[in-house]
């Protein structure tokens, strides 16, 4: 067993699920949608992004660039977050609600193709 | 990915995700710990507020306690805040400064930048390999006639002080073993642009290597090899070595060379001097007693030499075993082997060099070739010393003991190579000029000489084909007659010269040396010239530009306002291209 193979999966994996968490539930109801959930998606996928620098195989190149896709969705639904809540000092409603979660299904969708990738990458080890 | 990003990025893989961590809890915490508002109601930061408190405080800008005072348990974890992300920030600094001093890192960094080095070249360069006296010679010389070249050496101190030679065009370097295909690859072996390998290397059997590696991993690429032992030098030629160059061998002919013909020795060195430096004047070798001292590859390849001019000689060398073996041989009988190191008087005097006329100095070590000459000439200030220079840190004290002939190896080596790259005319010419007679010779220097001056010419070549002769081309193919005098003619004042001379025709294998002016040019000849660089542009006006060929192909004086000439000539060109059916043949 390989311990960095096994802290590699473990955050990928973290990043799907989490964000599915956050993403679960009705699209434009804030009391479905946790903002700590939020703040755990952007580590968790930060920290995976990191552990993909690095790998010159085409695999490798993949991974890094679904992660980044699934990072530039999260900084955006944030970014929505925190100006609207923060500057322009609106209470949450359920239309920000929804672009938020929207832009995090789109993370979601990009977590997802990571894992895949993931599997198909040990699957095919295995031969 | 480039192999240094991917350095950066894998070894930045830690120090990030430590950032990553110590940001994060810090902000949770930062978020979670109760506060008091200015109403001192119960309040939370939110995301905004902790992250922006925590970026102030782990950069230790330390704008204070914002938006509100914090509380008692929120400044308790402000506290933890700062001790875990100004330790992660120092432990990410701390491991970007070790990368940058990583040995593995700061390899790959110059491997990146030889890379962009090569591809900043803009036609094709020479690779040499090993930088010692040979190749700092051959660089200096191949970019004093504008060749780009490319180093690779072994020793990492030559490398780290190749920037700071002052050479015409800038030599990229790298160091690394050249007798390591790898290596050899990483220099540029494979490259589009390379277009020669030169193994210039102190030892044969590197060269030897460089040279099976360069054939087998490139086969169209030209391969010069540096060579001082015969072995080697039929080896090298048996797969394919272009050109083999032999320091000894080499001299030795030049020797010869001086010694048949001053003139056309003097022609040699001119040729393929440096350009625009000052011309050598002639050496004239006299017949009589020569004495020889140090009898090894160089003693030896010049004893050859004036055994054949039936020159008497007389050995110096401390060998027995040489002097056995030089006895045996019926050829040498006229001549004397004396045992001793030639440094002392006794043995110089004892060999004749009171009445000698020459003294060839040709140890391997620079103190006795030097205390040889200093003891020579006091004993007979009249003798022509030839001298053989090993090291080049003793050049000064060469250039003081007023040798008429100083033999440098990489000199020698380089000037040879430097030769065979100009042009392969210029090997033609030479060795066809090896066959006149020696008022040849003298007629040829003192045409240059009229022609050019003072200083050593430019040599460039001319193939009469579409892309070196555009205009030239297309007056050949309507049936007109050009001749070679023609070329020599200015494109500004036509009744001028330039200041160039053709010393070579080829034309259907035929080689025809000092091709006469009024020889017509046919399409797919091969032409060599000497001159000033000025020269060689006016000659390329005129071979690619239909007017300027157009005007010094006009004999007849039409107009004799310039301004007037130049208006007709625009119009006609106009005329021409507007319709050029009608007239197809007229190029005036």
């Amino acid at each position: 067993m390989n311990r960095e193979k096994v802290v590699f999966s473990f955050f990928m994996i973290l990043a799907l699920t989490l964000n599915y968490g956050f993403y679960a539930g009705e699209v434009d109801n804030p009391n479905h949608h946790n903002v700590y959930e939020l703040f755990a998606v952007v580590i968790v996928n930060m920290i995976a992004t990191v552990l993909k620098f690095g790998d010159r195989s085409q695999m490798g190149a993949m991974l890094l660039a679904t992660s980044l896709v699934a990072l530039v969705q999260l900084f955006s639904a944030s970014i929505v977050w925190t100006y609207v809540v923060n500057i322009q000092g609106d209470p949450m409603t359920p239309d920000t609600m929804s672009t938020i979660i929207s832009l995090s299904g789109g993370a979601l969708i990009a977590n997802f193709i990571s894992v895949i990738l993931l599997i198909i990458e040990t699957s095919m080890m295995r031969h | 990915m480039s192999l240094v990003t991917s350095l950066i990025m894998r070894q930045m893989r830690a120090p990030i995700i430590i950032l990553i961590l110590g940001y994060s809890i810090s902000i949770l915490g930062m978020v979670l710990t109760p506060g008091l508002d200015d109403q001192g109601n119960l309040w939370h930061m939110n995301f905004f507020d902790a992250f922006y408190f925590v970026s102030y405080t782990a950069t230790t800008i330390g704008f204070g306690e914002i938006p509100y005072p914090l509380s008692n348990a929120q400044r308790t974890w402000a506290l933890f805040t700062i001790y875990l992300t100004v330790i992660s920030w120092f432990y990410s600094l701390g491991k970007i400064i070790s990368l940058v001093q990583d040995p593995t890192f700061r390899e790959a960094l110059k491997i990146n930048q030889f890379t962009h080095q090569l591809a900043r070249i803009p036609d094709s360069f020479i690779l040499i390999c090993g930088f010692g006296e040979t190749g700092h010679a051959l660089a200096s010389a191949l970019t004093e006639r504008n060749i780009h070249t490319v180093v690779i050496e072994n020793n990492t101190q030559i490398i780290q002080t190749l920037p700071l030679e002052d050479f015409k065009l800038v030599v990229p370097g790298i160091k690394g073993d050249a007798s390591n295909p790898e290596d050899l690859i990483v220099a540029g072996l494979q490259h589009p642009k390379c277009a020669a390998v030169i193994a210039a290397t102190a030892s044969d059997e590197t060269n030897l290597k460089i040279a099976v590696t360069s054939k087998l991993l490139n086969p169209e690429i030209c391969v010069i090899c540096r060579s001082e032992l015969e072995e080697y030098e039929s080896n090298m030629f048996s797969f394919g070595t272009d050109f083999v160059v032999n320091p000894f061998d080499t001299f030795a002919n030049i020797f010869a060379m001086a010694m048949h013909s001053p003139s056309l020795h003097l022609l040699y060195d001119w040729l393929t001097g440096v350009p625009d430096t000052d011309l050598s004047n002639p050496v004239y070798i006299k017949e009589g007693h020569w004495i020889i001292c140090g009898f090894g590859r160089f003693g030896e390849g010049l004893y050859q030499q004036l055994l054949k001019s039936n020159i008497q000689v007389t050995v110096i060398d401390p060998s027995e075993k040489k002097r056995e073996k030089f006895l045996n041989r019926p050829e040498n009988s006229g001549n004397d082997f004396i045992i001793g190191t030639g440094f002392d008087a006794h043995t110089l005097t004892v060999a004749g060099v009171g009445h000698a006329v020459g003294l060839i100095s040709g140890t391997d070590n620079d103190s006795n070739n030097l205390s040889i000459i200093m003891t020579a000439r006091e004993i007979n200030p009249d003798l022509f010393i030839v001298a053989r220079h090993n090291k080049k840190t003793n050049e000064k004290l060469f250039i003081a003991t007023d040798a008429n002939i100083i033999m440098q190896p990489s000199e020698i080596i380089a000037r040879k190579i430097r030769s065979l790259l100009v042009s392969p005319l210029m090997i033609a010419f030479l060795n066809k000029a090896r066959n006149q007679d020696p008022t040849w010779a003298n007629i040829t220097i003192s045409r240059i000489m009229g022609a050019l001056g003072e200083s050593i010419p430019n040599i460039w070549t001319l193939h009469v084909n579409q892309e070196e002769a555009k205009a030239l081309c297309m007056v050949l193919r309507l049936g007109r007659i050009m001749r070679v005098g023609n070329l020599l003619q200015d494109p500004r004042q036509r009744e001028q010269q330039i200041e160039a001379i053709p010393l070579l025709l080829k034309r259907n294998q035929k080689l025809l040396l000092m091709p006469t002016d009024d020889i017509a040019i046919k399409s797919g000849d091969e032409f060599l010239f000497c001159g000033t660089p000025g020269a060689n542009r006016s000659m390329r006006w005129t071979l690619n530009d239909i007017h300027s060929l157009n005007y010094i192909m006009t004999y007849e004086e039409t107009h004799d306002s310039f301004i007037w000439r130049k208006i007709t000539q625009f119009i006609k060109s106009k005329e021409r291209r507007n319709r050029p059916r009608k007239n197809p043949h007229r190029i005036k």
